[in-house]
C-alpha cells in the first residue's frame, strides 16, 4: 500500500515537470513568433547618442559604462554597417540612420560585498526607457529596458546587461 | 611603571604611528614625474585597450598617455570634455582567484568578499578626430584621482567641476537616508 502510494507521487511529480516544460516552451515558441510577426525596421546605420539621465542623478561611470557597452554590443550583433559615435561628422551623410536614445529613469545602486555575501540583497538596477528615432525625429522604436547585476560582477556588470538587452533589440527588430 | 619600560612603550608607539602615516599617504605616483599615476586600472573606454588592465596613466605635453606594457594610448588634452572624480571600493582579492573562491568549502569565499579595498574612479570624455564622444573609466589608488584631475585640467583638458568643489563634495559626510 504504501508503495503504490509512493509510486503514484512520483508520477504526479513527473507529470507536473512535463507539464511545466510545455508551457515554457510553448510561451517562449509563441513570443518567437511574435517577433517575427512584426516587420522589420529596415536601417544600415544607427547611430548612439551619449546616455541621458533627466529625471535622477546617475553617477558619470555608470553613464559611460552605459554607453561604451552599447557601442560595444550593438557592432557585435552586426545589424547595422556602421555604428556612429554621439557627435560624430560622418553619421550626417549616413542613409537610412536611426539614433538610438537612452534615458536613464530608475537608479539603484547595490553592493557587490553585500551580494556575494547574502546572495539575495546588494542587487544594482538601472532602468532606462530606450527610443529609436529617424533621421527626421520621428520616434520608430520606443521599449524600457533594465539592467540588473543579481550576484557575480562589479556595479558597472548592469551596464553590461542593459547593452546586451538593447542589442537583443535591435537584432528582433532591425533589418 | 619603571622609565626604561615607559622609554620602550613611547618607542613603539611612534614606530607605529610612523607606519600607519606612510600607509595613509597616497602612494602610486612615481618618483620623479609628479604627473604620472602607476598601478592605474582602465576599466574601459581607451581604444585600442582591452577591459580592466592595469598600466601607469601619465599626463605630460598636452595628452593624457595611458601606458600598458608595450602599448601605448594618447589622448590629446584638448579633445577632453570632461573630467570626474569619485570614490568606490573593490574586492581585494578579485579576478579569476577571487571569482573562484565563490566555490570554496564553508562559505571561504563570501569571507573573502567581506575584505574591500576603497579606491578612486577617475571618469573623462573625450573626442575623436571625428568629433565622436569616447568615454573612459580608470581606477585609482585611493588619494590619487584629484591629483590626477588637476595634472589633466594644467594639460589642457575642460570639466565642469573644479578639482576644488569636487575635493569639498567628497569631504561631507554622506547625508543618511
Amino acid at each position: 500500500m504504501k508503495r503504490s502510494a509512493h509510486f503514484v507521487g512520483l508520477l504526479l511529480g513527473i507529470a507536473t515537470l512535463v507539464i511545466a516544460t510545455v508551457s515554457v516552451g510553448a510561451g517562449s515558441a509563441f513570443a518567437q513568433e511574435k517577433a517575427a510577426a512584426q516587420p522589420k525596421i529596415h536601417a544600415s546605420a544607427v547611430q548612439v547618442a551619449m546616455v541621458q539621465s533627466d529625471e535622477i542623478k546617475l553617477p558619470i561611470q555608470f553613464q559611460l559604462a552605459l554607453y561604451e557597452y552599447l557601442i560595444q554590443e550593438i557592432t557585435k550583433t552586426g545589424k547595422f554597417q556602421h555604428v556612429y559615435r554621439d557627435g560624430d561628422k560622418d553619421a550626417a551623410s549616413a542613409s537610412d540612420l536611426v539614433t538610438l536614445h537612452s534615458n536613464v529613469f530608475g537608479f539603484k545602486q547595490g553592493s557587490e560585498g553585500k551580494r556575494q555575501v547574502t546572495t539575495v540583497s546588494g542587487e544594482t538596477q538601472i532602468k532606462v526607457h530606450v527610443t529609436f528615432t529617424d533621421k527626421a525625429g520621428k520616434t520608430v522604436l520606443s521599449q524600457d529596458t533594465t539592467g540588473k547585476v543579481r550576484f557575480l560582477g562589479g556595479n558597472l556588470r548592469a551596464t553590461f546587461d542593459y547593452a546586451k538587452k538593447v542589442a537583443q533589440i535591435c537584432v528582433n527588430n532591425f533589418s | 611603571m619603571s622609565m626604561p619600560r615607559a622609554s620602550w612603550f613611547l618607542s613603539a608607539a611612534a614606530l607605529v604611528l610612523i607606519g600607519a602615516g606612510s600607509l595613509a599617504a597616497p602612494a602610486s605616483t612615481q618618483e620623479g614625474n609628479p604627473m604620472s599615476f602607476a598601478h592605474t586600472k582602465q576599466v574601459l573606454g581607451l581604444e585600442g585597450l582591452k577591459h580592466n588592465v592595469m598600466g601607469t596613466l601619465a599626463a605630460e605635453n598636452g595628452s593624457v598617455i595611458f601606458t600598458q606594457g608595450k602599448q601605448k594610448v594618447t589622448v590629446p588634452a584638448a579633445n577632453i570634455t570632461e573630467v570626474m572624480t569619485g570614490k568606490d571600493t573593490e574586492r581585494t582579492i578579485g579576478g579569476t582567484v577571487g571569482t573562484l573562491s565563490m566555490f570554496a568549502p564553508y562559505g571561504g569565499g563570501r569571507f573573502l568578499s567581506l575584505f574591500r579595498t576603497k579606491v578612486d574612479t577617475l571618469a573623462l570624455t573625450y573626442t575623436d578626430s571625428n568629433g565622436g564622444t569616447h568615454g573612459a573609466i580608470f581606477i585609482m589608488t585611493q588619494g590619487n584621482a584629484l591629483g590626477a584631475k588637476k595634472a589633466l585640467l594644467q594639460q589642457g583638458a575642460k570639466t565642469s567641476v573644479p578639482p576644488e568643489e569636487e575635493a569639498d563634495t567628497q569631504a561631507k559626510p554622506k547625508e543618511k537616508k
